[in-house]
């Protein structure tokens, strides 16, 4: 597991106050948002992606395009979500 | 002839009919074709009073009447035969019949609109539907003698003769009219005599009843017994005693229900304003009282620190000769009679609540009507608190103005009722008592079943079916449900085995406010606009309703509106919850949290699950039926949802809960929270991180991962302050071990800023009770409680 994902993973809960619930928990491929055919996901709704949003911003200065498409898909799991600030980060 | 004089006439012509017959055969020689003018008259006579009958059923009775008379007088005539001008008396008799029956078919019965135009006022009386009810037996029994008369009068005409038929119709059969109205005179003094000798509290006077009356009673004890000469002599002690004092309004606190009523009687009658408390706790005493306020109690109160804040003990009161003399008991006016409850707090702070006597006064009255039948002859009982206005109206005013003994003391432990098994007796009770009881599997030595089925009452909230079901069982007796509130009195009733519809008590009229609530106008509500309940309404046009839960339990998670009960009858539809809370949360967002009971099935399903395992399998059921954003976010799974000493489950407890967040090292597997005081079964998994670096092999809770739990459940359930001065006398008795449930007990002393706590565990072998772990006490900084200074500084 890539120290990026893990980080964001502990962004995640912290950010949302998560309960029950340890970074080892979170899939890398699964959805953040909703669940996927196996049933693996976070589960968040949209009230839970305005607060990531910002949270995910303040912590690797990262900013998302008011695109609502093309934010949803960076979203899609913490590896899309990883590569996503690893490709738009300074340094 | 005037009308007057020719009806007495007529009538006097009928009731001396068989005499006037016998007389024109026997006496004078008439021929039957003289004497049949006679009836040919009284036919004409029946046909007057047809033209001016008003009813329907009037006119075509005596238009029948009439014509048959008519008809065996013309027979009669033309024949010149004795045996038509005979037939009358039965005719009259069927006559009788007809009306009688069809008034029983189509009420009020004829007996109770003679008993209405008899007195005026008896609409206005308590016992109406009692004497509506023996009237109707009353002309059931008149029927039967009219059945009885047209068959014996019907075989006079066929088989006897002259004489006897003359001297049945014409005397045996009026003097068997006289004994049934003499043995109903008889039969109807008893019966009033067996009714409840019912008196409005304010119209008591010294001898509304019999001195030797036994008015309270306690439980195996014959010298508490109280008589109403004793009840009288102790109000009017009372009675001297504060009207002796300048001190007004009085707060009235009295375990002993008979004690409470003698104060709350002196105070109404002496004109004092009572403010009746269930709550004595030294804090809320002095926040409630002012210097000139008076406190009149049975147990012994000191507040530390304040020496204008003392109570009057009533035993004081009645001890002292002082308070004796010519006793001072009476009727006072309903009106002006002022008092004070205060509610329980189901869903905020305990509120004060004005009220006049005339409120419950015209409850008790209604109370009265509808279930005072049921009361005959028993004795009351109660498992609730008289200080709130169920059990100031069942167990305090009922026993006084119905005459019926009441218990001094509380029933507190459900194996208790089960003494009652050979007593009549009324028990006003609760969910929360009820359901113990169901549990309860405990028999007292010698019970076999309840000889008389007790009259349970049960308010305060909804009780469940099964718990209905299950005191049935018990006790014979399906318990009756009342509905209302401190603000409202009773507003319905019911008993679940007839479904979940209320009935409401007659003068309440129900209707349904903007918000989807029940609006309830009624004689005990003052504002003409009746008061508007927080219950979400159903109501049908008989004026029964069903209740749909509470609309504060609608509430808005981020702009979306859920109905609470709505997510919690969707978890129940998993067939794994026993029982479950949700409650709206506010951090960050606002969001749902559920507090669950799994039931054994859920048990069975979740053995060794992770409880995320488990939140997700709720957290999927519910998105079948609702939106993610209000389905609940966080989630606890105890052994018992938290009840206060009313058995009710209060929302801000579960709020509480949620407030301290969840973690590995610790759960809380049910809890309870009174005032100043939280018990807690806590529970410190293997895992949990307070064990390290202890002794790996063994491990064991360390004293100051016990003291800091002791702090964490203080400030999150009790409002303790953050910081500390002093641990003092702590000791660790004992070791707590991993996943072995432990209690934790903790008080907190505002005044002093102290907090205790113990912690005990359930001894291994059976009946060894509890066994202590540790204990200790820590005292608290106390925070200036001075928000707007603090800003300034």
């Amino acid at each position: 597991m890539s120290d990026l994902n893990n980080r964001i993973k502990e962004v995640i809960i912290e950010s949302l106050e998560l309960e029950d619930i340890t970074p080892a928990d979170i899939v890398d491929s699964a959805p953040i948002f909703g669940k996927n055919e196996k049933g693996e996901g976070l589960g968040l709704d949209s009230i839970d992606a305005l607060e990531l949003g910002i949270a995910i911003k303040d912590k690797f200065g990262v900013s998302f395009s008011s695109a609502k498409e093309e934010t949803k898909k960076h979203f899609a799991s913490v590896d899309a979500l990883a590569a996503y600030i690893t490709e738009h980060s300074e340094g | 002839m005037k009308p007057m004089a020719g009806k007495i006439f007529f009538t006097a012509v009928s009731v001396l009919y068989p005499f006037i017959v016998f007389g024109g055969i026997k006496l004078w020689g008439l021929s039957p074709r003289r004497i049949s003018l006679v009836l040919l008259s009284l036919a004409f006579y029946y046909f007057l009073i047809f033209t001016r009958s008003k009813t329907g059923s009037d006119r075509g009775r005596n238009a029948v009447l009439a014509l048959l008379v008519l008809a065996c007088a013309v027979v009669a005539f033309v024949a010149d035969n004795i045996f038509f001008v005979k037939f009358y008396p039965v005719l009259v008799n069927l006559s009788l019949l007809a009306f009688f029956g069809w008034t029983l078919w189509k009420p009020p019965s004829f007996a109770f609109r003679m008993a209405n135009l008899a007195d005026k006022n008896l609409k206005n009386s308590a016992s109406y539907n009692a004497v509506e009810r023996y009237c109707k037996k009353v002309t059931i029994v008149w029927c039967c003698f009219f059945i009885f008369n047209s068959i014996v009068a019907a075989l006079t005409v066929f088989i006897g003769s002259d004489t006897v038929w003359s001297l049945y119709n014409g005397l045996i059969a009026y003097i068997l009219v006289g004994l049934i109205f003499a043995i109903e005179y008889l039969v109807r003094k008893m019966v009033q005599s067996k009714m409840q000798s019912y008196v409005p509290v304010c119209d008591l006077e010294l001898n509304s009843r019999p001195a030797g009356a036994l008015v309270s009673f306690d439980a195996g004890d014959s010298s508490a017994n109280k008589t109403w000469g004793d009840f009288v002599s102790d109000v009017s002690k009372v009675r001297y005693y504060i009207e002796a004092r300048e001190n007004v309004p009085w707060i009235l606190h009295c375990e002993d229900s008979y004690y409470f009523t003698v104060s709350l009687l002196a105070m109404l009658q002496s004109g004092r304003k009572a403010l009746v408390t269930a709550n004595r706790q030294e804090a809320f005493i002095k926040e409630i009282k002012k210097p000139e306020y008076g406190f009149l109690t049975d147990e012994p109160f000191s507040a530390s620190g304040d020496a204008t804040c003392t109570a009057t003990l009533i035993q004081d009161v009645l001890n002292c000769a002082e308070n004796a003399g010519e006793l001072k008991f009476g009727k006072f006016d309903k009106s002006a009679a002022k008092m004070v409850m205060y509610t329980s707090g189901t869903t905020g702070e305990p509120k004060a609540v004005a009220k006049l006597f005339l409120q419950f006064e015209n409850e008790l009255f209604e109370l009265v009507k509808v279930f005072g039948d049921d009361w005959l002859n028993r004795k009351v009982y109660s498992t609730v608190n008289h200080h709130h206005i169920y059990g100031l109206l069942f167990t305090a005013l009922l026993p006084i103005a119905t005459g019926l003994p009441f218990r001094r003391h509380r029933i507190d432990f459900p194996v208790e009722l089960f003494s009652l098994a050979d007593t009549s007796a009324v028990v006003a009770s609760s969910p929360a008592f009820l359901k113990r009881l169901s549990l309860e599997t405990d028999r007292p030595a010698g019970f076999r079943k309840f000889k008389f089925a007790p009259i349970i009452y049960s308010s305060g909230g909804p009780l469940p079916e099964d718990v209905a079901r299950k005191a049935n069982e018990i006790t014979g007796f399906w318990p009756m449900e009342i509905y209302g509130s401190t603000e409202t009195g009773g507003i319905a009733y019911r008993q679940s085995k007839n479904g979940p519809v209320w009935t409401p008590f007659e003068v309440c009229k129900m209707s349904v406010a903007e918000d989807g609530c029940l609006n309830i106008k009624s004689s005990y509500i003052l504002e003409a606009e009746g008061f508007t309940t927080g219950d979400l309404v159903d109501l049908y046009d008989n004026g029964r309703f069903l209740l749909k839960g509470r609309s504060d339990s609608i509430v808005k998670i981020e702009e979306k509106r859920i109905s609470l009960p709505e997510v919690e009858s969707r978890l129940k539809q998993t067939g794994l919850v026993a029982d479950v809370r949700v409650v709206p949360m506010v951090g960050k967002r606002q969001y749902l949290a559920a507090a669950i009971v799994l039931n054994a099935a859920g048990r069975k399903q979740f053995e060794g699950a992770t409880k995320l395992s488990i939140n997700n399998y709720f957290h999927d059921f519910l998105l079948k039926f609702i939106e993610n954003t209000v389905s609940p976010k966080k989630w606890r799974y105890l052994e018992e949802l938290p009840q206060n000493t009313e058995g009710k489950i209060r929302m801000r407890d579960i709020q509480a809960l949620f407030n301290l967040a969840e973690s590995p090292n610790f759960k809380i597997l049910k809890f309870r929270k009174e005032p100043g005081v939280w018990t807690g079964k806590v529970v410190f998994p293997a895992s949990s991180d307070y064990y390290d670096g202890h002794f790996p092999e063994f491990k064991l809770l360390p004293a100051v991962a016990q003291v800091d739990m002791v702090l964490r459940f203080a400030r999150n359930f009790l409002d303790v302050p953050k910081n500390i001065t002093k641990i003092h006398r702590t000791k660790f008795a004992s070791p707590i071990l991993p996943d072995v449930p432990v209690t934790v007990k903790i008080t907190y002393d505002a005044k002093s800023a102290k907090v205790t706590f113990s912690y005990t565990k359930a001894a291994e072998a059976m009946g060894d009770g509890e066994k202590l772990l540790s204990s200790g006490s820590i005292t608290m900084i106390p925070e200036t409680k001075n928000p707007e200074g603090a800003k300034n500084a």
